[in-house]
């Protein structure tokens, strides 16, 4: 039947058959990127989404002191972090860290990162390299270099000792000097990359167009130069910040029991006190600051038109 | 004459020992209020030049002048020279206003004067309503403007311009090769202007520099690039050109107002033309350069004195003109013609071409062997 009429059909204009045709590619194009996604998608959810869930959920359960979680609805496990001055030295202390280590690592990741972006050598494939090398070796094993070379009787302390230049070894570690120190190298090659992806902007030519004008080298830095790195600057700053009040292990070995922060509070409370509705009230929290942060990153960015 | 604005001399820049220099020796004097276009393809040096004036280079050797004063290793922001980039290098984070300030602000001039001096800048460029604008919302054309006026508004020394329309589309290139020459005669601002386009160059210069391989091939205007090439590669950068090997026998005696000579020069193959060159060429071989548009081409045998006949291999219509490929003998001439209403010649049909003497003229330089093909 179909056959027969087919040839007596009307022909449609030309137009309409292309837009129903780009339609129907569009359609088929989305069920492609989905059929695509997918698999990603079921990951995220089994590995990110549903643990996330999960947490939530927990921190609203009440923690009995003999690692029993009673199944319940309560506020409880917030009001007493929320309440209690040790929790809000705690969280404060972890923010202060945070943005203590995000400022040093900017600080001496920058000229790395600056030279790198600029070089045009034929070496810069493998000095880039060199930088993010350390990422090759855990943080625990760098964490313990630390301590060796900050410790009483480290590296540090025996040439000082030894020149005569201190009569008593400097308090390098088990404080939050040497896990901000420890910190900012960790996470200096995560500074690094995250500066050179962020300073697309800056070119070689607005430097040379500055210094035409009439900027010295100084004033081309400060006019030209930075201001177009902000961008960069601002990301890597917010990398190192949540990398830093999320670590648990530099400020645990390097701290020696010491520092108390978020993230070592949550390991206390998870494995030690078994109080898992608890720990999961203080990761919302620290989720929490997270959000705060990213907020005001993306203000800024805009703001400076990153 | 008076003292030029800009003198280099012996200026040179080998960027590794191993290498060809890029700028070779290179000598130039520069009018106050000239135009001079550095003119060559990519790799002649030109643009080293350009930037070792600037100050965005230093000169392996040689030296640069600016007003009496040696300049060759004064750092860039002493310069006091305005330099629009092929890219147009505009600040990404200052708004149109904040980029022309910039210049008068590392100046410390006063606000008041910054605040004028920009809006006058800006009026200039016709773009005075813009002021406020961020500088990526602006089109390729809009950003030209801006960064002329950014340069200009300082008053430099000199002008440079880094290939400054290579960014535009066709259309808009032209209007603003007009703007750019109309704004430098009105601030007649000593500049220097580095293209590769022929057409550039000839409309806005007041002087070509033809480079080639870091030397120049010829310096000189307009008109004399064109018609007076020194060198094989200037007649066949600038314009397009037949070239003919020609055995130049004695003068004729005659001699135009320029002082100079006719010949009479022997074509192989083709026979013997009159030609034109400098005095005392008499005896040697030389090329013949000979513009496509100043052959006569015609379909008709007996219109011309001694007209070479030959075949039409290839006809090319671009609306107004026509451009034929005719062959004669071994030789291969390119000819142009006007479009008429008439009989378009088609390939295969015959053609009779010739020239006047003051068309075809000899090279200074002795001829090249294997160098004849146009």
């Amino acid at each position: 039947m179909t056959v027969l009429e087919a040839p007596a059909a009307p022909e449609r204009p030309r137009a309409q058959d292309e837009g129903q045709l780009e339609r129907a590619t569009e359609r088929r194009n989305r069920r492609t990127y989905l059929a695509l996604l997918l698999p990603g998608l079921l990951g995220l959810l089994v590995s990110f989404v549903f643990p996330l869930a999960y947490m939530v959920r927990m921190s609203f359960n009440q923690g009995a002191p003999d690692g029993v979680i009673v199944e319940t609805f309560t506020l409880d496990t917030y009001i007493q972090p929320l309440t209690d001055p040790y929790y809000w030295r705690v969280t404060l202390d972890t923010f202060q860290m945070g943005v203590t280590v995000g400022i040093l690592c900017v600080i001496v990741s920058y000229p790395v990162a600056l030279f790198l972006a600029r070089s045009t050598s034929k070496w810069r494939g493998l000095l880039i390299a060199i930088a993010i090398a350390p990422l090759l070796t855990s943080a625990v094993v760098r964490t313990y270099g630390w301590m060796v070379i900050l410790g009483t009787n480290g590296l540090i302390n025996s040439s000082l000792g030894g020149l005569g230049l201190i009569d008593t070894p400097l308090k390098l570690t088990n404080n939050m000097t040497g896990v901000t120190i420890g910190l900012v190298e960790i996470f200096m090659p995560y500074a690094i990359l995250a500066m050179i992806s962020g300073f697309g902007r800056l070119s070689p030519q607005l430097e040379e167009a500055a210094g035409s004008l009439g900027a010295s080298k100084f004033k081309v830095f400060t006019r030209v130069t930075l201001p177009l790195c902000l961008p960069g600057l601002l990301t890597a700053f917010l990398l190192v910040f949540v990398l830093s009040i999320s670590t648990f292990i530099t400020p645990r070995l390097l701290g020696g029991g010491s520092v108390q922060v978020l993230a070592t509070e949550i390991y206390d409370q998870t494995t030690g006190l078994l109080n898992w509705p608890f720990a999961a009230a203080l990761s919302v929290i620290l989720l929490v600051l997270f959000g705060l942060i990213i907020a005001v990153y993306q203000r800024l960015t805009k703001k400076i038109g990153g | 004459m008076t003292e030029p604005k800009l003198s280099i001399v012996d200026l040179t820049k080998r960027y590794a020992a191993d290498l060809d220099p890029a700028v070779d020796r290179l000598n130039m004097e520069v009018e106050e209020g000239h135009l001079v276009a550095l003119l060559g393809p990519s790799g002649c040096g030109k643009t080293t030049t350009l930037r070792m004036v600037a100050g965005l280079m230093d000169p392996t050797a040689g030296s640069i002048v600016v007003d009496g004063k040696e300049i060759t290793h004064t750092p860039v922001n002493k310069r006091g020279m305005g330099m629009v980039f092929q890219s147009y290098a505009l600040f990404p984070h200052m708004n149109v206003e904040q980029n022309v300030a910039f210049g008068l602000e590392m100046r410390q001039v006063s606000k008041a004067e910054q605040k004028a001096r920009v809006a006058a800048a800006l009026d200039m460029v016709q773009l005075g309503h813009l002021g406020k604008r961020q500088t990526k919302e602006l089109s390729g054309g809009q950003q030209q403007r801006i960064a002329l006026a950014r340069a200009l508004v300082v008053e430099p020394t000199l002008l440079l311009l880094d290939e400054p329309l290579s960014n535009l589309d066709a259309k808009l290139r032209e209007t603003m090769r007009t703007e750019i020459r109309s704004i430098q005669q009105r601030t007649r601002a000593t500049t220097l202007f580095v293209t590769h386009d022929q057409d550039e160059a000839l409309d806005m210069a007041d002087r070509i520099a033809v480079m080639n391989g870091g030397l120049i091939e010829q310096f000189g205007s307009p008109t004399e690039v064109y018609e007076r090439p020194r060198t094989h590669f200037v007649a066949n950068f600038i314009g397009q050109a037949n070239f003919l090997a020609a055995r130049v026998g004695a003068e004729t005696g005659r001699a135009n107002l320029a002082g100079e000579s006719y010949y009479k020069v022997d074509v192989d193959g083709l026979g013997r033309f009159g030609a034109i060159g400098s005095a005392g060429l008499s005896g040697s071989s030389h090329e013949l350069v000979i513009r496509p548009h100043r052959l006569n081409v015609s379909l008709h045998p007996g219109a011309a004195q001694a007209p070479l006949a030959g075949t039409i291999e290839r006809v090319s219509y671009t609306g107004d003109a026509l451009a034929v490929a005719v062959r004669v003998g071994d030789q291969q001439l390119h000819a142009q013609m006007l479009t008429s209403s008439g009989d378009l010649p088609r390939i295969g049909d015959a053609a009779y071409l010739s020239w006047a003497a003051d068309d075809a003229y000899l090279l200074p330089a002795a001829a090249q062997p294997g160098r004849l093909a146009a």
